[in-house]
């Protein structure tokens, strides 16, 4: 079962469609045109790039240059999940690497080893593609993750303070916070496993479906890719919270401002 | 013996100096007013001690230590502190208590709130109810049972009586300064506390006993 190849011509017909939400955006005054324009403009340059380099990337297939653009990668998940907290991104970019690194090789090279039977454990099609989806997964949640806790932190700095003033260790005034960004962090994840099948036919399993593979091989693939997902996800959601409280969280328990990206001068209670 | 004891310290926030060259001791048993306008940085003498914030220079000390990184972890275990806007979290009041026994610090007492709460006109059902329907009144109340459930002998009252009626400041303000074993710090506007001839008040502004 061959793939039929899509004609670029025709490809382009797909962008007719596109024709309807500019109506509705219009009709609704959205102010999305703007957009939707760049969002698609940047979607097919960045994908006929990446097709290109991919190309070339699964026909030399080098083992460095495959752990290398996955590292790659990896830096730039870690930028744009450490961007979109209101932490300095100087301040965490190492600690939050250290931990996505970690989860995303432990993880793939746990599938590559041990269950895809592979000869060539940095193969391209299945190290970047792999990776790629476990770092797209480990970056939403850990978008939630830190963001939700630092914030809770800052916004809640009363409760906590008075929970150091009980007598609590740090790991005891801490843990409601980690516990709360960590279980928010995993609700879509755990939302989507939930429903798969049913609700989700998820783009692996359409991808290996329309690749010419069985649907047998694909839902093989559809449950590892999973149960991957939510390891490397919640791996790497923990250890960044923990990684980065080291650096954001001084030796006297208390939550340092110097770290945030709108750093109020040292503002604590005057009264 | 100094319990606590400030030495030449220092204290700015945004290079607005609000401590300046303080020398105070407090010893044991004493129940110290700390008065001075609002805004004046009193509570943060407060904040040093827990280690919340740092001094610029000079020292803070604990049982004739210094509060450091280190020492801080053991303060915090030795002192009950009340402050006027106490977060005490989200849940019920019973979740709370649960929290603050579960606590390693605090695993060795028994948290038996009944008395106390008694004393301090709070209806045993209050325990069912969530946090935040509680009044300020109620909230303030109940921080003082669960500081006094800690098993403590050093209390940071930060206008604890604030929002309580006058029948029952004066019963908040009877029960700290009667128990001679308790050192009790306390920052507050209100009269009820004067009345008693225990409490020695430190003007904050003059940084002088006023008697």
């Amino acid at each position: 079962m061959e793939t039929l190849d899509i004609p670029v011509l025709s490809l382009a017909l797909t962008l007719l469609l596109l024709i309807i939400p500019l109506f509705i955006s219009l009709k609704y005054r959205l102010k999305l045109i703007g957009s939707l324009f760049t969002s698609t403009a940047r979607m097919i340059v960045q994908l006929a790039l990446i097709g290109l380099f991919l190309k070339y990337l699964f026909v030399w297939n080098d083992p460095f240059v495959n752990a290398g653009w996955l590292t790659v990668m990896i830096v730039v998940a870690v930028f744009s999940a450490v961007r979109s907290s209101s932490i300095k991104v100087s301040k965490i970019f190492l600690p939050a690497f250290a931990s996505f690194s970690f989860a995303t090789f432990f993880v793939v090279f746990f599938m590559n080893i041990f269950v895809i039977p592979l000869k060539n454990v940095f193969d391209a099609r299945y190290l970047i593609v792999l990776g790629g989806m476990l770092l797209g997964n480990s970056l939403r949640g850990n978008i939630v993750g830190i963001s939700t806790f630092y914030m809770q932190l800052r916004t809640d700095s009363n409760h906590y303070l008075y929970v150091l003033s009980l007598g609590a260790s740090r790991q005891e005034a801490l843990l409601p916070y980690l516990r709360d960004s960590v279980q928010l962090a995993l609700k879509p994840t755990l939302a989507s496993m939930a429903t798969m099948g049913i609700v989700t036919l998820p783009g692996m399993m359409t991808g290996v479906i329309l690749g010419g593979a069985d649907p047998d091989v694909a839902i093989k693939y559809q449950i590892l890719i999973m149960v991957a997902i939510l390891v490397s996800t919640i791996t790497s959601v923990v250890l960044t919270i923990l990684l980065t409280m080291r650096v954001c969280i001084d030796k006297y328990g208390i939550l340092r401002t110097d770290v945030f990206r709108n750093a109020r001068q040292k503002q604590r209670k005057v009264s | 013996m100094a319990v606590i004891e400030f030495r030449n310290t220092h204290l700015s926030f945004n290079g607005k100096s609000v401590i300046r060259n303080l020398s105070l001791n407090i010893d044991k048993g004493d129940k110290v007013v700390v008065s001075g306008k609002s805004g004046s940085g009193k509570s943060s003498l407060l904040s040093l001690v827990l280690g919340f914030i740092q001094p610029d220079s000079g020292q803070v000390l604990f049982d004739n230590i210094p509060v450091d990184e280190r020492s801080v972890w053991d303060v915090r275990k030795r002192v009950a502190c009340i402050d006027q806007d106490v977060s005490l979290g989200t849940g019920t009041v019973h979740g709370l208590l649960a929290f603050v026994s579960s606590l390693k610090a605090n695993s060795h007492h028994s948290f038996v709130p009944d008395k106390l709460m008694a004393l301090l006109e709070l209806e045993d059902d209050l325990l069912h109810k969530d946090i935040k329907d509680l009044s300020g009144g109620e909230r303030q109340r109940m921080a003082i049972v669960i500081a006094v459930l800690l098993g403590r002998d050093v209390f940071f009252l930060d206008e604890v009586t604030a929002s309580l009626d006058k029948h029952l400041k004066k019963k908040v303000a009877g029960y700290f300064t009667g128990r001679e074993d308790w050192t009790c710090v306390i920052v507050s506007h209100d009269p009820v506390w004067l009345d008693n001839s225990v409490v020695r008040v430190f003007d904050f502004e003059e940084k002088v006993w006023k008697h």
